[in-house]
């Protein structure tokens, strides 16, 4: 008889802890109460970086363009990136739109640390139009430099077959899948064997910018190729 | 997105320099480019407000007024400048449009201003944006019905047509009674008739005093059960003849049988019939008392003779989802408190709480606070259960009734929404289509900088399902002159690129082998907009500019059928056929 009535006590104690325990985690909930120290309100986001380039006259002197061509720039540069500077995702982005049917957020990766000569993870307009200027304005000496700029991963001086592997297979990407002739998936090694067979003369495993520069001025293709964008802006 | 993208293609092929000294194969050359002019600002002048722009800005989309020739025609020598004698408030949007891409829909104006101002530049209303393309289409949906609705009212208001057959004045009659006074009778007639028998339906059911001779009440029915059925068949009459009449003046039999009103018209007078038919048989006539319970149904009749009855309906149908779901929130919180309710007044002796079914009507009277009392908690946590109960009823009841009533309009229109913005899908498509019409130079240089790509990487862009074809026909492969080579994808070069869907006009340049003279020739191929999935076909006009010299020139042609498998066909194609292959073997494959 006893152990039947304490059952029942039992049962209702239980029942009770158990409300009494769901009702706080409603309340909770609700917001009406607060058990976690941590329920910090968000840190108001700080204003959006406003970045200015330099003055007009200081970049014509620096660049080689003029000033209408880089008002121009400038134009399509600020509608696009309003902040003023672009980091890398919207390069991504911006560069993805030309490739839609591959995958090109490796080299523009690449091309990202390219252009980004200080590194500090941003592209300013600045970093943008003195790219530009050796690009589309600098001698062949100095294109053939920015390539070898964008190949060296690193920046150490050296091009490795492997650094040159992940730049081919990021240009590879770029096409994506449907290619004609197929892709295979030996195609940007044997690409960076062809590679290496042309430009490495001592046979060292590396490519220095010396033996770059050597073999680009003395294959007329790649000088005539590099003489095509001239007529860009 | 276009205008802000065409900007770095400049950056994009400058970036290509990065190829050249990967590349094993020379580059094609780049596009002519006619030495643009200087970007000069353009005035334009609209009723005296002047917009300045730059000429490139206007060119954008050259197939509206502002980017062809055909804004020469407003050109003015007296100013100088480009008059239009439209609304400028109206044409500071569709500037924008040039500058920013996107068109809005400002929601002051007139919409069918709006739309004017819209034609006369050329632009489609397709091409909206996301924010302001619902509001544009309901605002456009209201003018249309307003205009429908004075439309109709004007055809009624006019006379009777003399040439209207009889059954078609008698059909409006019956739609419309206040056309002609007998109409008019006919429709009150009606309504009295329904009002006498859902009263006489009423009545029939009340304790009269009892004849004398009888000792307990008889229901009036069955007192005067002579008078009201005489009454009963004088309604059943005329509503059976007001039936008839409405068959067979209406315009679509086989519509108005089905509508809803008929339906009613039949269930209220077929108890009378059955009844008829069916006398004094034991076995039915408890059935026969049920279908009586039908006769209520001619209070429905009512709905013809009162609008706010027919909105009340639709509105309950149209909000039917959301009725629905409250209804079903409401069961899920009735058989939870109802379980808890079970099992906690199952120790206590005596309850009424026999099982969880018998628990659901205690939870539904008390979560709608009615209380009647006959079922009552004993236990303390049922107690406790019960008065959460209870405070959640109000919650769960009470509060959401005011925000649904409210909330009716808002909720309808959203849901409407959705529906609508699946079925415009469609004509967006065709506004996208008309977006994508972009710069051709621009077209022709991006181009150029897939080509650079292709020729660095030794391969080439074809289409998913070539490029399917010729994964299955590995085999065939090498064979001279018999298979494509289709450059560029226009299903994966229109996703993204330049053009938000799949329209495109397309150049590509063509070139020659090194060492000879470099030729140029243009292929320009029109798609027809795609539709979510399908394929585009393009059509392949080859304009040929092409000068045979070298020995071997190849010509790479970009083609693409896609609804017709690309075969190798080459009607219609180049007049360089076949002698003119190089090293690579390469067909080109025409589509119409």
């Amino acid at each position: 008889m006893l152990s039947v009535e304490w059952e029942i006590e039992g049962l209702q104690t239980v029942g009770i802890v158990v409300i009494v325990c769901a009702s706080l985690k409603l309340l909770h909930l609700l917001g009406l109460i607060d058990f976690s120290e941590d329920s910090v309100e968000d840190e108001l986001e700080l204003a959006t970086v406003r970045y200015r380039p330099e003055g007009l006259q200081q970049l014509e002197a620096q660049t080689r363009f003029t000033k209408k061509e880089l008002q121009i720039f400038y134009r399509g540069f600020k509608n696009e990136c309003p902040s003023g500077i672009v980091n890398e995702e919207t390069f991504k982005e911006i560069y993805s739109q030309f490739f839609p049917q591959g995958d090109s957020t490796t080299y523009a990766h690449f091309l990202f640390n390219a252009f980004d000569t200080d590194h500090n993870g941003s592209v300013s307009f600045e970093d943008f139009v003195s790219g530009l200027s050796i690009l589309l304005r600098g001698s062949v000496q100095e294109k053939l430099n920015w390539a070898f700029n964008l190949y060296d991963i690193n920046k150490d001086g050296y091009i490795t077959k492997e650094e040159m592997l992940d730049i081919m297979k990021a240009i590879y990407d770029m096409m994506g899948k449907c290619t004609y002739p197929a892709l295979k998936d030996e195609a940007p090694r044997q690409h960076v064997e062809i590679f290496f067979q042309k430009m490495d003369k001592n046979k060292d495993g590396v490519v220095t910018i010396d033996e770059f520069i050597d073999c680009c001025q003395n294959d007329e293709n790649i000088m005539r190729s590099m003489q095509l964008f001239e007529n860009v802006i | 997105m276009a205008a802000g993208v065409a900007a770095w293609l400049p950056f994009a092929r400058a970036a290509a320099i990065g190829w050249m000294p990967v590349a094993s194969a020379p580059m094609p050359l780049a596009p002519r480019e006619k030495r643009r002019a200087q970007d000069g600002f353009i005035i334009l002048n609209v009723s005296g407000t002047k917009f300045q722009t730059w000429r490139s800005t206007l060119e954008r989309y050259p197939d509206t007024l502002l980017g062809s020739t055909e804004k020469d025609f407003f050109f003015n020598e007296e100013i100088n400048e480009y008059f239009f004698d439209r609304d400028p408030d109206i044409f500071r949007h569709i500037l924008n449009f040039y500058r920013t891409g996107k068109l809005h829909y400002p929601r002051h104006e007139c919409i069918s201003a709006y739309d004017e101002e819209l034609s006369f530049f050329g632009i489609i209303p397709e091409i909206i944006g996301d924010c302001c393309y619902e509001e544009y289409k309901d605002r456009r949906r209201e003018n249309a019905e307003r205009i429908q609705d004075d439309a109709d009212d004007e055809n009624n208001k006019e006379g009777v047509l003399p040439d209207m057959t009889l059954r078609q004045s008698m059909w409006r009659a019956f739609e419309n009674p206040h056309t002609s006074t007998l109409a008019l009778v006919f429709y009150y007639v009606t309504g009295f008739f329904i009002a006498v028998s859902v009263i006489a339906n009423v009545v029939e059911t009340v304790p009269c005093r009892a004849s004398p001779g009888m000792i307990k009440d008889l229901p009036c029915g069955e007192r005067y059960a002579l008078a009201f059925f005489c009454l009963d068949t004088a309604c059943v009459m005329i509503f059976t003849v007001e039936y008839l009449l409405r068959l067979i003046a209406a315009p679509s039999r086989y519509r108005f049988v089905r509508s809803v009103m008929s339906i009613i018209d039949v269930v209220a007078i077929m108890p009378y019939y059955i009844g008829l038919v069916m006398t004094d048989n034991e076995d039915v006539s408890g059935a026969f008392v049920t279908l009586r319970v039908f006769r209520v149904f001619r209070i429905f009749k009512f709905s013809r003779h009162s609008q706010g009855l027919r909105i009340l309906g639709y509105t309950l149908k149209s909000c039917a989802s959301e009725l629905g779901f409250l209804l079903f929130s409401l069961t899920m919180a009735i058989i939870i408190f109802a379980t808890v309710m079970f099992y906690a007044e199952k120790g206590s002796t005596a309850s009424k709480f026999t099982s969880i079914p018998a628990a659901f009507w205690y939870t539904i009277v008390t979560m709608t606070t009615l209380g009647y009392g006959d079922m009552v908690p004993k236990t303390i946590v049922g107690k406790i259960v019960g008065s959460v109960c209870s405070l959640s009823g109000v919650l769960v009841i009470a509060l959401p009734v005011p925000v649904i009533v409210s909330n009716f309009s808002r909720i309808y229109h959203q849901n409407q929404r959705a529906d609508k913005r699946r079925a415009q899908k469609a004509s967006k498509e065709a506004g996208q289509a008309f977006l994508n019409k972009t710069n051709l130079s621009f077209e022709k240089e991006h181009h150029h900088l897939l080509h650079c790509l292709e020729k660095t990487t030794n391969h080439k862009f074809v289409d998913e399902e070539t490029y399917e074809k010729n994964c299955m026909e590995v085999s065939s492969v090498n064979p001279p002159g018999s298979h494509c080579s289709s450059i560029s994808s226009q299903h994966g070069l229109t996703s993204t690129c330049c053009s938000r869907r799949n329209k495109k006009t397309f150049r590509l340049p063509n070139s020659s082998h090194a060492g000879s003279l470099q030729e140029l020739s243009t292929i320009q191929i029109r798609e027809r907009p795609l539709i979510s999935n399908s394929r585009s076909s393009l059509n392949a006009k080859m304009e040929d500019t092409v000068q045979q010299n070298s020995e071997h020139p190849y010509v790479t042609a970009a083609i693409i059928s896609i609804r017709t498998p690309p075969v190798t066909s080459p009607e219609g194609n180049n007049t360089s056929d076949s002698p003119d292959y190089s090293q690579r073997n390469i067909v080109k494959v025409s589509a119409l």
